[in-house]
């Protein structure tokens, strides 16, 4: 009794390494803290053709906010009889740089000028030294004009580059894009929010209300408010600050809302009835805590699965009514109007295919991106995309 | 006011008292009585156990506490609750608001899905503190730690910035515990606590919610269940509920030791015992009737097999048959009256009942009784 068997001792033995795999996994290794967003955003990423798009497209339109200093015929930097002009910032007339003009001074004349004086007075001109709004009537021949090697776009039929005016008009597109959907996706938040939360007779006049309000015709309602406003345009201003923008935005939002509630309604449901609503409300949160900071939440993976389509059909709205004129008054540079034109000279081939080709692959990445949100946003890991 | 039952706790004056409650929910199909005039009074500190079959009542009776009913299509009709001396049905949705989660709390059932997956632990734990409480963020959180160490999670500064789903469900119902207790209700109610977790967690997460209640004194738990072994674990006393009403109510021990009601009788029958030989548990015959179209008389009376002449026609009243032990059955006939008032009168409720012994009125029924 006092030794074990030997055979037994055999048999009680364990390999060192069976030993270990039989011990429960080690308790020390916490999954690292990561939310539902970090987890969908680590998908996005993975998701290379609209990650790629993505960065793109903002890579671009962040860009896009400094046209002014990269595509402009007024000069970054002048150098001057011994001081230095910043003409950009601080409006500077033709006889101040001895042009005996009245009016913009021609830095393009100037640089040329100063050249040839060699007084050590310089113009800095930006890479593209046209403007969007600037027509080159000095160009050989009549505009509209064929593409050149200083106009890879040719000019447009009042001799504007093509080039410059679509890089201007993607700045406007997708800003205009984001506000309208921003705005739109706001109130149908809030609308749609409300129905689903408070149901009941809110819901159904609401619903009604807005069935009768989606039956307007959006085109309509458009042509009669632009006929009764006049867009106006204030040159030399910021794009942000034009009023014809803003009221385009919220005649467009006003007409973009109602998609979204329907959603957003439906998640309300869905999620009020869920059981940590319940529990927060017992726990004392107000109403619109429960509202908009636990429902909202959970309730937001439409709003943002729809948001590239949003803004891809936003950008086509606003080329729609720009090609019809209903869009942004005259000089701004914008998409529809160059299509516009195309349509009008159709043998000038750069008109037709270089306005169409950026919409094109705008669009195109736009609904890249949307695809890979859509993506990311799925529960189920497995697809044939990637 | 004077009080038509005081249905008397361990230690006398009620925490929450509710008088001829009716919750009804409004459905296309009719209308369905949850709730229908119920009776209760929960003692401080004392561990009530609200037992009863899935559609009898116990939960919306609690959640019509809270005033948690969802309207439409529930509705509180009549009744009143009083907590402290207020009636909580007549406050503003602002005086309720405050003494929800801060004066009386919940936990529910579901831990899995009671907990928001878009927000981190620490916000959900912290939110009740600051929904209630002008504190800073640094003693919100201070405070949250604390209450997640108390029901022992294990390095809670970690998990605070953890989303729900890194937590296993009984985790999580500590979780709901803590954001539950983390202000020192009065009252807690627990809506079938374990009824989600596996056995082994069940008794913690028990033994959790009865050790936090002794630190808070003078405290009370109701204790919503369908598992009358939690009841005979946890509970001072027991209400049975029925088809909307409460069909019992007595001490634990005076109820399992000897259930006056049919219902009770059947329902202990029905649970596996070690010391009896018996070789198949009794059942009671039938299914809970349906909630749209309740018996007229005793609730009871479709499954009851001692059901006698009065019984589908008139409703009995809740009486107390023995000191503490209150029973709503025509077997406990009250003053020998015949003719039965809404409410229960307590000064006909004992007397002659008490002349007839128990076991005598539950004998085995006479065949053919069953409906």
């Amino acid at each position: 009794m006092s030794t074990p068997e030997p055979a037994l001792d055999d048999l009680t033995h364990v390999p060192p390494d069976l030993a270990a795999s039989m011990l429960p996994p080690s308790v020390t290794t916490t999954p690292p803290p990561e939310s539902l967003v970090a987890k969908r955003l680590r998908k996005f990423r993975r998701l290379k053709r609209g990650y790629f798009s993505f960065l793109l497209v903002t890579i671009a339109y962040a860009l896009s906010f400094f046209l002014p200093l990269i595509a402009n015929n007024i000069a970054l930097l002048v150098r001057y009889n011994g001081s230095y002009y910043v003409p950009l910032f601080h409006y500077r007339g033709a006889a101040e740089f001895g042009q005996n003009a009245f009016g913009d001074p021609d830095y393009r004349a100037l640089k040329q000028q100063f050249a040839g004086a060699r007084q050590g007075n310089w113009v800095l001109m930006p890479p593209i030294p046209y403007g969007p709004n600037e027509s080159l009537l000095d160009l050989p021949g009549s505009p509209p004009n064929a593409p050149s090697a200083a106009h890879p776009f040719g000019t447009d039929d009042r001799g504007r580059d093509v080039l410059v005016r679509l890089a201007y008009g993607f700045n406007i597109s997708l800003t205009f894009a984001l506000l309208v959907t921003l705005v739109g996706n706001m109130t149908g938040i809030a609308v749609g929010a409300s129905l689903g939360y408070f149901g009941g007779r809110v819901d159904i006049f609401g619903q009604r209300g807005i069935e009768i309000w989606s039956s307007l015709p959006f085109l309509y309602v458009v042509i009669i408010i632009s006929s009764v406003i006049v867009p106006i345009y204030l040159p030399g201003r910021y794009q942000l600050m034009q009023p014809s923008l803003w009221l385009l935005v919220v005649i467009l939002a006003a007409f973009d809302w109602m998609g979204i509630t329907y959603y957003i309604r439906g998640e309300f449901y869905r999620e009020k009835a869920k059981d940590y609503v319940g529990a927060a409300i017992a726990t004392g949160v107000s109403e619109p805590g429960i509202m908009f900071r636990h429902i909202l939440p959970n309730a937001l993976t439409p709003v943002v699965s729809f948001a590239p389509f949003e803004i891809v059909a936003n950008i086509s709205a606003l080329v729609a009514l720009d090609f019809l004129g209903f869009g942004l008054p005259a000089p701004t540079p914008s998409w529809g109007e160059l299509i516009g034109q195309g349509m009008e000279n159709l043998t000038k081939w750069w008109l037709v295919f270089y306005p169409l080709g950026v919409l094109f692959l705008t669009l195109l990445l736009v609904v890249f991106i949307g695809e890979a949100v859509r993506e990311a946003f799925d529960p189920k890991e497995f697809s044939r995309l990637r | 006011m004077s009080l038509p039952v005081d249905q008397g706790g361990p230690q006398g004056a009620p925490l929450l008292t509710i008088r001829g409650l009716r919750t009804y929910f409004y459905t296309e199909s009719g209308v369905a009585k949850a709730v229908d005039g119920v009776d209760l009074d929960i003692a401080q500190g004392e561990v009530l156990g609200l037992v009863g079959e899935s559609g009898s009542g116990k939960s919306v009776t609690a959640l019509s506490i809270l005033r948690l009913i969802p309207d439409p299509p529930g509705r509180i009709v009549a009744g009143e609750i009083l907590y402290k001396g207020r009636d909580l049905l007549t406050l503003s949705w602002e005086e309720i608001r405050e003494i929800r989660g801060n004066e009386i709390s919940m936990v529910f059932q579901e831990p899995m899905t009671s907990l928001n997956p878009v927000f981190t632990i620490g916000m959900q734990v912290t939110e009740v503190i600051q929904a209630h409480q002008k504190v800073s963020r640094q003693e919100a959180y201070r405070r949250a730690v604390e209450i997640l160490t108390e029901v022992g999670i294990p390095e809670p500064e970690k998990r605070m910035k953890q989303y729900p789903h890194h937590f296993s469900g009984g985790q999580r119902q500590r979780v709901m515990i803590a954001i539950a207790l983390v202000l020192n209700p009065s009252l807690l109610i627990a809506d079938e606590p374990t009824t989600a977790l596996d056995v082994t967690i069940q008794a913690q997460i028990l033994d959790l919610m009865m050790e936090m209640k002794e630190r808070r004194a003078g405290a009370s738990i109701l204790l919503i269940t369908h598992n009358l072994a939690v009841v005979a674990e946890t509970c001072d006393r027991v209400a049975v509920m029925y088809g909307g009403k409460i069909q019992e109510v007595a001490a634990i021990d005076d109820l399992f030791r000897a259930p006056f009601h049919p219902y009770t009788v059947g329902l202990l029958g029905s649970i596996p015992s070690v010391e009896t030989k018996a070789r198949r548990l009794t059942v009671i015959p039938g299914s809970v009737p349906d909630i749209l179209h309740l018996p007229v008389g005793c609730k009871f009376v479709t499954r009851c097999p001692y059901a006698f002449e009065p019984c589908p026609d008139i409703e009995p009243p809740l009486i107390e048959d023995a000191p503490g032990h209150w029973v709503r059955c025509h077997l406990y006939p009250h003053g020998g009256t015949p003719a039965v008032p809404r409410e229960p009168d307590p000064s006909t409720s004992s007397g002659s009942s008490r002349a007839q012994s128990r076991d005598e009125r539950l004998a085995p029924p006479p065949s053919g009784t069953r409906t």
